[in-house]
């Protein structure tokens, strides 16, 4: 019982000689974390409207962060009376060691094939980058949805990031019938793809090549290279320009046929200008 | 001739590729007609024909449909024009077309 009671008066003892230390380094400790939330939300805002790229903002914004909180809990502790020196060699010290670590083995350790911002294809799923973790990587696809991928799913599957090369082949097919035109379907086509202000020259200029002599159609292909970013919107409008300038010019787009021939009784048309029998 | 300088002269000569595009309009403001582009002339233009057409089709149903002619504001000779001012056949009829042509 005397025990208990001396045990009580020595936490008494503490509390009345520590308890306004404590209580004062308890307080740094939590309005520093409140700080530190509200210094994250205003320099990612700043650093989002003035700075140049969206990982960017994380990594500087990460960075200062962690910078504040140990600076803060140093300084909690040493408000504490407890000697810092020791921790701060210790971080200092692990610090280095892991950018040492992360420098040696960076060309072993596996990246993910994009960045923040980047529009990725990745399985069957199309969509804009807007935040990778350790664990997963968030998508907003172009109809709105929101994927989060697990970058274990992105590293072994396929993965095309459309910007990664600046330009992309537009590829214009058409089908005109037999009887048409092709030199002037061609002009019409490679005009078309030329007048065009976003074609580029580079890579490769504008053709049109004749590609197949189908069922139904002579196929034309029109090949040419745009600026990635705007390669859906101007497919699009070429295959409009196409369909419209090709009515203009009265060449016929073919649509899949089929003919079938009925022949009555035992006689067979004219082929090749003779008359054939049924013997 | 080489290839490469036969493929300039074709640049040159054939491909003049407009750098942006503006719908071209006019409008009546307090008793005068006054010529307006958008975007406007200080603004970047725009990178596709077909859009610029359909802003202008749209301007042009806007104005007929919510202006009587001739009222202050209604948006009239409404044309796409490139980045130099001269207009630019509508690629739908490859004509000159204008939407709610007046003589001013």
């Amino acid at each position: 019982m005397e025990g208990t009671l001396d045990k009580y008066k020595e936490m008494g003892d503490l509390i009345a000689s520590q308890g306004q230390t404590f209580v004062i380094a308890l307080v740094i400790l939590v309005v520093g974390l409140i700080v530190i939330k509200q210094v994250y939300k205003l320099l990612r805002r700043l650093l989002e409207r003035f700075a140049l790229k969206p990982q960017m903002v994380s990594t500087v914004t990460n960075i200062i962060c962690i910078i504040l909180l140990v600076l803060i809990v140093a300084t909690a502790l040493e408000h504490l009376g407890m000697n810092t020196l020791v921790i701060r060699r210790v971080i200092f010290l692990v610090s280095l060691a892991v950018i040492g670590i992360i420098a040696i083995f960076r060309p072993l350790i596996p990246t993910l094939p994009f960045k923040v911002g980047n529009t990725v294809k990745v399985g069957n799923l199309l969509g804009k980058i807007e935040a990778t973790t350790i664990l997963n990587t968030r998508m907003r696809t172009f109809d709105g949805r929101t994927a989060f991928i697990p970058n274990s799913k992105i590293l072994n599957d396929y993965v095309i990031n459309y910007h990664f090369t600046g330009t992309r082949r537009i590829k214009v097919d058409v089908g005109i019938r037999y009887d048409q035109d092709i030199l002037k379907a061609k002009q019409i086509l490679e005009t078309i793809m030329i007048e065009d202000p976003r074609i580029q020259l580079k890579p490769a200029r504008p053709t049109v090549y004749v590609l197949d002599m189908a069922d139904h159609c002579i196929k034309l292909g029109g090949r040419c290279w745009v600026n990635n970013l705007k390669y859906w919107t101007t497919r699009c409008e070429l295959i409009e320009k196409t369909k419209l300038r090709f009515d203009q010019e009265g060449i016929i787009i073919a649509f899949p046929q089929l003919d079938v021939h009925h022949y009555h009784g035992d006689v067979f048309p004219e082929f090749h200008g003779e008359e054939n029998q049924v013997s | 001739m080489k290839v490469s300088d036969a493929l300039k002269v074709i640049d040159d000569g054939w491909v003049k590729k407009p750098k942006g595009f503006r719908v071209h309009f006019q409008k009546q403001e307090v008793s005068e007609w006054v010529t307006e582009y958008s975007p406007g002339e200080q603004e970047k233009p725009l990178d596709s024909d077909v859009v610029a057409w359909r802003l202008a089709w749209k301007l042009a149903e806007a104005s007929k449909s919510n202006m009587p002619e001739n009222a202050e504001g209604a948006l009239v000779n409404i044309y796409v024009v490139d980045d130099l001012g001269n207009p630019i056949k509508y690629y739908a009829s490859n004509q000159f077309d204008v939407f709610n042509p007046m003589e001013i």
